[in-house]
């Protein structure tokens, strides 16, 4: 038996599709162009739920140490998930806190490929560090990271609609220079 | 009064209690001013993130060729000396988000991003300075 979800975004891609889990594994298929992103049952490690832009995300941890993210879920999509990863997989859908306090600081955390920025313990968002085309240390104690936009690799005129692109961010991170002034050892 | 001896302390504020407070213009994954949550929700591959207004210092704007790019430049201790150079915050060893750009090939959507942003700022200042004349 096979049970389907709609409107579902395979990672950051504009298209939606449908995502289907079956005792054999899952998959996503877009609408309208062929694009395909399965998963086998065996290859599916863990699973976790979190809130993003476009509702809610199922990320999945696969054998091979591959991440896949599925945007779009509903929140009440929850207990279905959960229940069919758990039924099909023996895989149990954790789910990762995301802040929504509306502060600039934190902590930044290394994670695999990301750079996670925390918040009092919570998620407030990941950087793929994949995507970043630049890294600039300035004064000790400022970092900026400069992304590639998705527009450029493209090749194709922007259209209106389009998200908006983040090219730049930047932190401050004051321990580097008052732990030099500040500590003994 | 108006040049207070100890440094001010700093006054809880937060954007959304949780998840469901999100509105759902987010989910364009486009820059949001909520202005009842007095939150600029930014985009951040694919995060809906908010900043309260208390954390923008102030944003900027500028065109280069077909694009216009959009800066917001948030509050983080460590910045020039000045008259408010008494901001108070909760964990100064923290690290911080120094700023954020933007670029987009909509212009005018940035204008108005922009006016909305600088208009909640100064609407937020004013209230705060109201609220400061009545203490003193």
């Amino acid at each position: 038996m096979t049970t389907q979800f709609d409107r579902i975004y395979h990672g950051l891609s504009p298209e939606s599709g449908k995502f289907r889990v079956a005792a054999s594994g899952m998959a996503w298929k877009a609408e309208e162009t062929e694009n395909v992103n399965a998963m086998s049952s065996t290859d599916i490690k863990w699973a976790r739920w979190l809130r993003v832009a476009r509702g809610f995300q199922l990320r999945v941890g696969l054998k091979d140490r591959r991440r896949e993210a599925f945007d779009g879920f509903e929140r009440d999509d929850h207990d279905k998930l959960a229940g069919l990863l758990k039924q099909h997989f023996a895989v149990t859908l954790e789910t990762e806190d995301i802040s929504f306090r509306g502060w600039n600081w934190g902590v930044t955390d290394f994670r695999g490929d990301e750079l996670a920025f925390v918040v009092g313990n919570k998620t407030s968002f990941e950087l793929p560090l994949q995507y970043v085309a630049n890294s600039n240390i300035a004064g000790r104690t400022e970092v900026s990271l400069e992304f590639m936009a998705p527009s450029d690799s493209a090749g194709k005129k922007p259209s209106k609609g389009q998200p908006d692109e983040m090219v730049e961010i930047r932190f401050f991170v004051p321990g580097q220079s008052t732990r030099a002034r500040g500590s003994d050892a | 009064g108006a040049n207070g001896k100890e440094g001010k302390s700093w006054k809880k504020f937060q954007s959304y209690k949780g998840e469901a407070g999100l509105p759902r213009e987010v989910e364009t994954l486009r820059i949001f001013v909520d202005r009842k949550a007095q939150t600029v929700i930014l985009p951040i591959h694919g995060f809906a993130v908010p900043f309260h207004i208390n954390t923008i210092k102030n944003v900027s704007k500028n065109d280069e060729g077909d694009f216009t790019y959009l800066r917001v430049n948030f509050q983080t201790p460590g910045q020039l000396a000045g008259k408010k150079e008494d901001t108070p915050f909760e964990d100064p060893d923290a690290t911080f988000i120094r700023s954020v750009t933007y670029r987009s090939t909509d212009g005018h959507r940035f204008d108005t991003l922009n006016r909305q942003i600088t208009d909640l700022k100064k609407e937020v200042n004013k209230r705060e300075q109201q609220k400061k004349e009545l203490a003193d």
